[in-house]
């Protein structure tokens, strides 16, 4: 989008404040478009960020002897006890037997009925690398490897080494804006906060609480408390002469605009009778589940959800804290799969997770430090899962893959997987490129863990 | 008393040598500052301007030394501090939670009455970038999370090598970055030293990831990309310098441990687990030991590795532009960055890394103190909710009638809470640039990072509260609840347009849009005359939460 249509547009969302109070409905401003919807479906993506870096050499772990010799050498005092793992069968066996960590049954239960694929060593890339291309720094790789803000960026954007601030998931919503018209809500819902991730060039995601929606106190539909709420309207949709008061204005303006539509439509959402898990990322998939029990009160055909837990940047005391934030993990997408399927869209959701980075594979004393590649999870019904894809890594410090201190060398870049997931969602593969800038330098373009739209 | 006397002789002439070598031609016709202009000026330097300061800040004369003499006094202030309290309540109570929530509610005491504002200001910036946060395992350690907010108060104007060394040693950065505890390499079982302060004190507290110009922009290669300040191996040098440091007061590293007492104690060496090999540093231009050799101690060792990055060309540019960021504005200009590099790189005294001097010149510099045609659209920034909150409290004198600020767990409702931080990369990043305009015109507005359609809805409604329902004409209100003082409203309410100037000129320095006035003025009007206190509140939340109140300009 080039200067002026992007300015166009923001005046047209600026026109969305003004709209809202002649009582007309919102939701017009978030696609410049026919207004006429192109799916007959639904589809919903839910990204599970794990912020920190999740360690996913404890997820999954080789068991069969050779192998957990080898982790176990790697891992010393981290490695998990070969007899608590909990086998699992992949369809795609490589002769080797794997186990998921002791606490993720839920995980394991899915992984083993066909819903629930792992892929396996994925991370940020600009074009496949091998380590002596790396140690000689003759392919390009991504900047400032190993940081948390900017792997995160790398996996938000797929940008690489391209001056790219727009977050694929906001690419996507940007791809689909034509078809979706009729939507009454942004495409892009955050229930974690800002996230670049759902920011497009056009499309602005919409941010909302773990558990819901404030409304704002004193406005009303009559007497003061309308007459409250119109001046403040007025104000937010005033022209102001910095830029900090327009985006601040934009940001109120958005509040007010959404605040009781979706409210009043989470009101009207049925009781979810599947339990959640007690926290925070429990409590936002919940949440999300309830949003997409009101998908037809808000017109929505397409909808990409960023929910997050933290913690995963177990430098210190894994031992102590990664049986919690696994457990957390397995138990919350199992919970939010048996919601989907209680709402019928179990075929129609897909879940899956993005981190900042894998980590080593070495301990430091108590704990592992920020790598590079690592295993993903992705879980729905349309998952084509009890599946590996890629190459689940043999984990031997020294080997072809590890940079040093058993910092694993992706093989499956994250253009790829996003690629495979904005595929399921509808976009096109003409128009890919926008998605996932790098994807011509990776064989194959989609890894099929979900089937093309 | 002569000591006294002869610091602030030594930083009065410092100041007025930097102000001639800026701009001294208007200087010596300079009138005092305008209202509008000290509301500016303590609106950067202050927890939010009072009517007192104003008048205090207007009677110190011509602008060309005010500002000066103002920055002066305020930095021989003692600090006000957090410890003290926490101590005090830990003789009658020993929970933790209690103890973390006392801590809080001095914090709000603290940005609110303590008389050293610029030093508080100062602390709570250097917290957001030098983080520690409660929303880890410090929540189980309030005299450590005390102490280090303490150690930046006591600090904000001293020197920042020294600051690297006391945060390095501090044990609630040991613990939060994992140092504290950190072994030397264990070869035949795979375990290496713990990189995750070595890490985060390049890329966060000092130089960051990239090689900047003295004026902040990034230097790049031919290709045009950035250039990056280090490489893994360096990250793994200092990981190696940092081993061997845990709670003082032990004869072996094994047995440190915690107490009330060595949670505020720098940490100690301890021989046996320090790694002794050699270690790669940072290497640029001028480097005086890119490499330590190998049988130091471990004291030797992080002296030599802080020193490395202390003198690393970036400091100047990556912790000033910061600052100016936190005080004045998001958008520096390079000019500005260079101005305040300069000063960090030497205070006049040929001193490197005196951040009294820093702070002074971030806030004498002519872009902060613009006029006229030198304000741009882009001159300011948007205000932290938690600026935003207590600004207002104090232009309205709030209290409660306890005389606490309880406000535990602010993160909740304002994304941000001090010392609350979610990760060490702070509530919002120095780089964050909102989409829309912001963004597409490569501006970045860092606290917007904790605006958005939730968080601003909580922030409005906690101003709907505070405003309407708890004032200074509510009775009946428990004696813990801040209550703001709105007299001087209720008596000027007859006059819609008097009473729209009184808070105009309490929460804007006056400078209110035509727009804005037309708007509060109105909504007072709504109101019948004879309900003085509802048209002074209708008013009041017009212009509280309106987008002119959340900018800094």
């Amino acid at each position: 989008m080039d200067r002026i249509n992007r300015r166009r547009f923001l005046r047209a969302l600026s026109a969305g404040g003004a709209v809202y109070a002649l009582g007309r409905t919102p939701g017009t401003v978030w696609a410049q478009s026919t207004g006429v919807s192109g799916f007959a479906d639904y589809k919903a993506l839910v990204c599970v960020f794990l912020a920190g870096g999740n360690d996913a050499w404890s997820v999954v772990v080789p068991s069969s002897d050779a192998e957990y010799a080898a982790y176990a050498q790697s891992r010393q005092n981290l490695a998990i006890a070969k007899d608590s793992l909990l086998a699992i069968n992949p369809t795609n066996a490589d002769g080797v037997l794997y186990g998921m960590h002791p606490l993720m049954g839920g995980l394991k239960d899915l992984f083993e009925s066909g819903r629930c694929a792992v892929i396996a060593n994925v991370g940020p890339l600009i074009e496949p690398v091998t380590k002596q291309q790396y140690q000689a720094g003759t392919v390009r790789v991504p900047p400032q490897l190993f940081s948390h803000n900017d792997q995160q960026n790398q996996w938000y954007t797929l940008r690489g080494r391209l001056q790219l601030r727009t977050g694929w998931a906001g690419r996507v919503a940007d791809a689909l804006a034509a078809s979706l018209g009729d939507q009454q809500l942004a495409t892009g819902v955050s229930l974690a906060g800002n996230s670049p991730w759902l920011a497009g060039e056009i499309a602005t995601p919409y941010i909302m609480g773990e558990s819901g929606v404030n409304e704002f106190t004193g406005f009303g539909s009559a007497g003061p408390d309308l007459q409250r709420r119109l001046a403040f309207e007025r104000l937010i949709s005033s022209d102001y002469d910095d830029v900090y008061s327009r985006a601040f204005a934009d940001i109120q303006r958005r509040a007010v605009l959404y605040a009781k539509l979706v409210n009043d439509s989470l009101a009207a959402a049925p009781a979810i009778s599947t339990p959640f898990p007690a926290g925070s990322l429990g409590t936002q998939l919940k949440t999300v589940a309830r949003m997409i029990a009101v998908r037809d009160r808000l017109d929505m055909s397409r909808q990409i959800f960023f929910v997050a837990a933290g913690g995963f940047d177990t430098h210190d005391d894994q031992l102590i804290d990664q049986p919690g934030l696994l457990s957390n993990l397995s138990s919350a997408l199992a919970a939010f799969h048996a919601a989907t399927v209680e709402l019928g869209v179990s075929q129609s959701v897909t879940t899956f997770t993005q981190s900042d980075f894998g980590r080593t594979l070495t301990s430091n004393g108590d704990g592992s430090d920020h790598g590079w590649g690592g295993l993903q999870l992705v879980v729905g019904d349309a998952v084509l899962g009890r599946t590996f894809y890629g190459q689940y890594p043999v984990l031997q410090i020294g080997s072809t893959l590890d940079i040093g201190g058993g910092r694993m060398i992706p093989k499956i870049s994250t253009h790829q997987y996003a690629a495979t997931l904005a595929r399921w969602i509808g976009v096109g593969d003409a128009e890919m490129g926008e998605i996932a800038p790098n994807l011509q330098n990776f064989a194959p373009r989609y890894l099929d863990f979900l089937p093309a739209a | 008393m002569t000591m006294m006397l002869k610091r602030r002789r030594l930083a009065l002439a410092l100041v007025s040598g930097l102000l001639l070598a800026t701009s001294a031609a208007h200087i010596a016709k300079a009138a005092p500052p305008s209202r509008a202009e000290a509301f500016r000026f303590l609106n950067q330097a202050t927890f939010g301007p009072t009517s007192a300061e104003i008048d205090r800040l207007m009677a110190l004369g011509d602008s060309s030394q005010a500002y000066a003499q103002w920055v002066d006094e305020q930095m021989l202030i003692a600090p006000s501090l957090e410890l003290p309290a926490v101590q005090a309540k830990y003789a009658t109570v020993k929970n933790v939670t209690v103890l973390q929530t006392t801590r809080q509610d001095r914090w709000f005491r603290n940005a609110m009455v303590a008389p050293d504002q610029l030093r508080q200001r100062v602390a709570f910036a250097l917290s957001e970038i030098m983080v520690v946060s409660e929303r880890s395992v410090l929540a189980k350690m309030p005299f450590a999370a005390a102490d280090y907010y303490d150690l930046l108060a006591r600090s904000a104007f001293g020197d920042f090598r020294q600051l690297l060394g006391d945060v390095t040693l501090h044990p609630a950065m040991g613990v939060y970055l994992n140092m504290l505890g950190n072994r030397r390499p264990d070869p035949v079982r795979n375990i290496r030293p713990d990189e995750n302060y070595a890490r985060e004190l390049m890329q966060l507290f000092s130089i960051g990831l990239v090689q900047l110009n003295p004026d902040g922009t990034v230097r790049t290669d031919a290709a045009g990309e950035a250039l990056p300040t280090y490489d893994q191996p360096v990250v793994e040098g200092f990981a190696h310098v940092f081993t061997g440091w845990s709670y003082s007061g032990a004869s072996t590293f094994a047995m440190a441990k915690r107490t009330s007492t060595t949670q505020i104690q720098p940490m100690k060496a301890y021989p046996e687990q320090h790694a002794t090999g050699t270690k790669q540093l940072l290497t640029y231009p001028g480097v005086q030991l890119p490499v330590i050799p190998a049988g130091q101690t471990a004291s030797q060792d992080l002296d030599a590795a802080l020193d490395n990055i202390f003198n690393h060309p970036n400091v100047g540019p990556f912790i000033g532009r910061q600052l100016i960021q936190r005080l004045v504005t998001s958008n520096p200009s390079p000019a500005y960055v260079a101005r305040v590099t300069a000063v960090f790189n030497n205070d006049g005294q040929g001193k490197r890394g005196n951040l009294g001097a820093v702070v002074k010149a971030i806030l004498l510099d002519p872009e902060a103190r613009p006029t006229g045609a030198a304000i741009s659209d882009v001159t300011g920034k948007t205000k932290e909710p938690l600026l935003r909150l207590i600004q207002f409290w104090r232009a309205y004198e709030a209290a409660a009638r306890n005389g606490m600020y309880h406000l535990a767990d602010s993160d909740r409702i304002f994304g941000e809470g001090p010392l609350l931080s979610p990760t060490v990369f702070n509530f919002f990043r120095p780089s964050y640039a909102s989409p829309g305009e912001i963004e597409g015109r490569n501006l970045v507005a860092p606290e917007l990072q904790i605006a958005n359609e939730h968080l601003n809805t909580s922030v409005t409604n906690y101003f709907y509260t505070q405003i309407f329902l708890r004032n200074s004409t509510k009775t009946g209100l428990g004696t813990t609840i801040i209550l703001i003082d709105i007299s001087d409203e209720v008596a000027a309410a007859g006059n819609a347009g008097a009473l729209v100037a009184l808070i105009a000129d309490k929460l804007l320095g006056g400078a209110i849009s035509p727009t804005l006035a037309d708007e509060a003025r109105d909504a007072a009007l709504r109101v019948a005359a004879t309900k003085p206190a509802v048209r002074a509140t209708e008013a009041l939340y017009m212009i509280a939460t309106s987008p002119e109140f959340a900018v800094q300009r």
